[in-house]
């Protein structure tokens, strides 16, 4: 990992932590940040893992031939997969805590996407925040160019933010156990689906696992919210 | 909620079945190749001089993107499959150029073959002279030019997509 990269990782990790700890003793129980802390590293870094050995089969690289290869995490992630791993591992590492796994889902889920946040402002460490050409006078040229284009990793950032601090005010009202948790998968999926169009790209276009992402996040919340309050404040 | 080992005793993972899953996706991912092309179906790189690539930059009428790899470099591995879809797609508007650093010849032709990446036209610099000339570091660095052979941008080490996909844009907006 090249150490842009690894800046932007840190930005993720530390945006995470910092949710982490903030709700501790407020919208979640004091003594299972450091569970929740271990799940959500646990889970992003399978996330990694199994999103670049998807890209590597992909692009035809066989990983047990060249296992070093799965560090180069620049080569490519494939989301799908890895979207698929790390909320498998999150869900499989809280399954035990009390309370049931929708309520530890919830309890990690402001600061999932706070990781998202930080990762994908980040992007100001790695240089790479700009998308598509813009007329718009908040539109940014990169070093050297004079051609405006959109910051569409800081947009990512900033509405991943907000849904952040609506989730975290939203967890005091209680809702239903897994409300919270499949509204946090709605608005990543959905937040990324609405600024994909102002990305560039040579040939991935994950937009299906997206929408996929958003619905699957809608029915999980709706599900969740007809079965009423939650009985433990998780 | 509480902490794991607070509940229910302490956690036995089900290691026979982690590790058959293991063992599963091990022998899955074995049998993934990709498909065997024949380097000899690959001819012979043409060597090529820091002033045979400065011309033939400034006399192209399209935009030019440089790669510097090798058949030796893992992090080469991981952005063929990238410049090759970027050739499929923008092959028509610019103009790619692979240049083989420090390599050999048959080493050079199986990596060609196994990537696909018999697209677009490869040098042979068995002593890294033209990078050295251009002014890029180590392997792979790929440079970005303008039509007329201006640099427009040089990026050191693996490349990613939407990096890649940013510069053609930029080179193809200049005109």
């Amino acid at each position: 990992m090249e150490l842009s990269l690894l800046g932007a990782a840190l930005v993720a990790v530390g945006a995470m932590y910092g949710v982490l700890r903030w709700e501790a003793g407020r919208t979640n129980a004091a003594d299972c940040t450091r569970a929740l802390w271990d799940a959500l590293l646990g889970g992003a870094i399978a996330g990694l893992a199994a999103g670049r050995i998807a890209t590597l089969i992909g692009d035809g690289i066989n990983p047990l031939a060249h296992p070093m290869d799965t560090l180069i995490v620049r080569g490519g992630v494939d989301t799908g997969f890895a979207s698929l791993a790390a909320l498998g591992t999150l869900a499989l590492m809280l399954r035990r805590l009390d309370g049931g796994a929708w309520s530890a889902l919830d309890a990690a889920a402001p600061a999932a996407l706070a990781g998202l946040a930080g990762w994908h402002g980040g992007c100001v460490v790695r240089d790479a925040c700009l998308g598509t050409v813009t007329d718009l006078p908040w539109g940014v040229a990169q070093a050297g160019s004079g051609i405006a284009r959109h910051p569409v990793e800081i947009y990512t950032a900033v509405v991943l933010v907000v849904a952040v601090i609506g989730l975290v005010v939203w967890k005091r009202r209680r809702p239903g156990a897994g409300v919270v948790a499949g509204v946090a998968l709605a608005a990543a999926a959905g937040i990324r689906l609405a600024t994909e169009p102002m990305r560039l790209a040579v040939g991935s276009r994950p937009s299906a696992w997206y929408a996929a992402g958003l619905a699957a996040g809608v029915a999980v919340a709706a599900w969740r919210l007809r079965r009423g309050p939650a009985s433990s404040p998780g | 909620m509480t902490l794991p080992q607070d509940r229910a005793g302490p956690y036995t993972p089900p290691v026979s079945r982690i590790t058959g899953l293991v063992v599963a996706l091990a022998v899955a991912i074995s049998a993934c190749r990709s498909p065997s092309a024949d380097p000899s179906a690959v001819p012979e790189l043409p060597a090529a001089s820091p002033a045979d690539v400065t011309g033939l930059l400034a006399g192209s009428a399209r935009p030019v993107v440089v790669n510097v790899w090798a058949s030796w470099c893992a992090p080469c591995r991981s952005e063929a499959a990238l410049l090759r879809q970027a050739e499929a797609k923008w092959g028509d508007r610019v103009r790619f150029l692979g240049i083989d650093v420090r390599d050999d010849q048959a080493g050079a032709r199986s990596f060609i073959a196994e990537f696909g990446l018999d697209g677009f036209e490869h040098l042979f610099d068995p002593e890294g002279r033209i990078p050295a000339a251009l002014g890029g570091v180590g392997v792979p660095h790929t440079y970005f030019f303008a039509p007329g052979g201006e640099l427009v941008r040089l990026h050191n080490g693996v490349i990613d997509e939407r990096t890649l996909a940013l510069q053609i844009d930029e080179l193809l907006r200049r005109g």
